[in-house]
């Protein structure tokens, strides 16, 4: 009994010895990810969100590995801010020493988060951020999946121009980088088409009452569009402010507000009434029938029992974007930047990316235009 | 150009009314400690998370979330000055509840990311929406209607207070001199732990009314807050009166800023003013009398 239990010892250790020897055991290679996102303070729905479309990819895509490496991802809080965004990263690039990482979500802290990766030869995924800043001129580290600013701006001033025959503007952003960037850009080109911007109002995050930034629209005269750039919390109440003035359609009013594609699916449900008309820009349609997209909301809604956000789509397709990239060849940071650079017809849950010499998505399938409907529905605009 | 004058005119004065109500509770625990308390904004934002739980978790109607914010911010002053800020006081040292107020703000603002989640709650009142339209194209919704009324009554209300009654008499008495008082017979820590209550009651039910105008998040509260100070120190710290029309005159600045400048700039109108009030009128607009200890 004794010499057979000591053959099954030395079986069972030998075993051991065994796959630890054996090269090339799935479980045993590693690509570390950084995740780059706000924890913390009024960005911390962006975190949340992005932390539940990150997790939930890296579970599907470790299920078979790729290439014998299994995915692994470790957080540090951003905080949608410049200084804590960069301490965050040189925490993340010290001790936890990543192949490349994801985020942010909010332009200044993407700003300030690219050259310490840079410096560090480390390959930044944005998916969040919209100022043109971040990849023009652009940086040979920082890859961006989201529509930039001017890539936006200009398609909406077009399209608010052409398609809804808007002759008169009143722009409303945050003063943030992106905020001011893509107001910009949308007046240039409206201004260029013909158009006439009669109001250009800028606000801080901290502002809470929009009724009196509504008064003043009202007394503007005839508005045709007001295009809006703000983080949901305070676009709900400019939407309803605008709406009580009896500005916008919601109201009674002719103005049509355009929305950015910051705003998540859901939003006209919060806004109530006050969102009727709306049209914005979105990155992610739910109604899109691509068996990626409907596999997405399946899995999403069966892990966590909830709808998916834009912010979960963008998150699940960073993913998806650094497993293709390991697929083709990735191992290091190095690999990973250039396989990444040459990223073609990669079709994800928000659209398709192809990355430009600046490294930014030229695809404008990510650009959905939706329309809020009287039953507070989705109607998908097909214009791009 | 009337019509939107006038009608600035009526959104700074709701505005107005909600600074009013959130700084008079500053104004109270300076006037009777003089100490800041940072965490007043948190309070501000539970009360407001009250109401907003009560109304469409439990079915409840608005207004009596009202009254359930003012309790549930009350008993939340109460258990923080029982348990953290009275006794440090005890310890003789004016800088450690200062710093605990601190403390207290991080550790509200934590568990509310924790309990509450950080994505903005769409809390609308039933009367949100509802537009009331008034002369020459004005108009007024019934939620800023509830929050001037509602306001305006415990205004008067806590003024009466403070006039006309033993108990108000007697606060009044502790902050002009905390130890003489304390030598009449007054008991100084029921006063402060009565100040600490009817503060956070009003930060509470300011909440409430908050709610539905601001952005519901676990750092809602902040935004106001900053503010709130302001207006306490341009009414003159621990001033109910100068509170009171520091209080309105912010809102109104801002609203006929945003119309006459541009709506970043407010900010800076109103720090402006606070500046120039430390420069040309230290006490504020009506100076508390003090007695020196010497």
């Amino acid at each position: 009994m004794r010499r057979h239990s000591a053959i099954l010892c030395i079986g069972v250790l030998a075993s051991f010895v065994f796959a630890a020897a054996k090269p090339g055991v799935a479980q045993d290679k590693v690509i570390k990810i950084g995740g780059l996102f706000a924890m913390s303070g009024p960005g911390s729905y962006f975190g949340v969100q992005d932390k539940q479309g990150i997790e939930l990819a890296i579970e599907q895509v470790n299920k078979a590995g790729i290439n014998g490496y299994r995915l692994e991802v470790q957080y540090e809080d951003s905080a949608c801010s410049p200084l804590p965004a960069t301490q965050a990263a040189k925490r993340l690039l010290e001790q936890y020493k990543p192949q490349l990482a994801l985020g942010e979500e909010c332009s200044d802290a993407t700003l300030a988060i690219m050259p310490v990766m840079e410096q560090a030869k480390v390959p930044l995924l944005n998916a969040g951020s919209s100022s043109i800043k971040i990849t023009d001129p652009g940086n040979p580290w920082t890859f961006r999946i989201m529509p930039n600013e001017v890539m936006q701006g200009v398609d909406i001033a077009s399209n608010a121009y052409k398609r809804l025959n808007a002759r008169t503007a009143v722009l409303l952003y945050e003063n943030t980088n992106a905020g001011i960037g893509n107001a910009k850009v949308f007046a240039d080109t409206f201004k260029s088409l013909g158009g006439e911007i009669l109001g250009d109002i800028g606000f801080g995050r901290d502002v809470n009452d929009f009724t009196a930034i509504a008064t003043r629209i009202a007394g503007l005269g005839k508005v045709d569009v007001i295009p809006t750039y703000t983080l949901e919390g305070q676009g709900l109440r400019i939407t309803q402010a605008l709406a009580q003035a009896g500005v916008t359609k919601g109201g009674g009013g002719q103005s049509i507000q355009l929305g950015t594609i910051w705003l998540p699916f859901g939003f006209e449900q919060k806004a109530g009434k006050a969102a009727l008309g709306y049209i914005r820009i979105v990155q992610f349609d739910p109604t899109d029938k691509r068996e990626v997209v409907q596999s997405f909301i399946r899995s999403f809604k069966a892990k966590y029992n909830q709808e998916p956000t834009h912010i979960n789509a963008h998150a699940y397709d960073q993913v998806l974007v650094v497993a293709d990239v390991i697929r083709r060849g990735g191992k290091d940071s190095q690999s990973i930047r250039d396989i990444m650079a040459t990223t073609k017809d990669f079709s994800g849950v928000t659209g398709s990316v192809e990355f430009d010499k600046t490294n930014q998505n030229v695809k404008m399938d990510t650009i959905h235009y939706m329309e809020t409907l009287p039953d507070l529905s989705w109607k998908a605009l097909g214009w791009n | 150009m009337l019509t939107v004058a006038l009608q600035q005119g009526i959104n700074g004065i709701v505005f107005g009314s909600l600074y009013v109500l959130v700084a008079l509770g500053l104004t109270l625990i300076y006037g009777v400690l003089v100490q800041i308390n940072f965490a007043h904004a948190d309070i501000v934002t539970i009360g407001a998370f009250a109401a907003y739980f009560f109304t469409f978790v439990f079915g409840g109607n608005y207004l009596v979330s009202i009254g359930i914010a003012l309790m549930v911010g009350a008993a939340l002053g109460w258990v923080v000055n029982a348990a953290i800020f009275a006794p440090l006081r005890e310890r003789g040292s004016e800088l450690l509840p200062l710093i605990a107020t601190i403390g207290v703000s991080i550790l509200l603002q934590n568990a509310m990311l924790l309990w509450f989640g950080p994505i903005p709650y769409a809390f609308d009142s039933p009367y949100s929406n509802e537009v009331i339209r008034l002369w020459g194209g004005t108009f007024i919704t019934w939620q800023n209607l509830i929050i001037i009324v509602v306001s305006a009554l415990t205004i008067a209300l806590l003024y009466a207070f403070m006039k006309f009654t033993m108990m108000g008499k007697a606060l009044r008495a502790v902050a002009q001199d905390r130890e003489t008082a304390g030598l009449m017979g007054i008991n100084p820590n029921q006063l402060v732990m009565l100040t600490f209550v009817i503060a956070s009651a009003l930060a509470g039910m300011g909440g409430a009314m908050l709610g539905p105008i601001l952005v519901l998040t676990p750092f809602a509260g902040t935004s106001v807050i900053v503010k709130a100070f302001a207006i306490v120190i341009i009414g003159g710290f621990g001033n109910v009166e100068g509170t009171i029309i520091a209080g309105l005159a912010v809102g109104l600045i801002e609203s006929f800023a945003t119309q006459l400048i541009n709506p970043g700039l407010t900010d800076i109108v109103v720090f402006t003013l606070l500046l120039l009030m430390l420069a040309f009128r230290p006490t504020g607009l009506i100076a508390e009398k003090r007695e020196e200890n010497v």
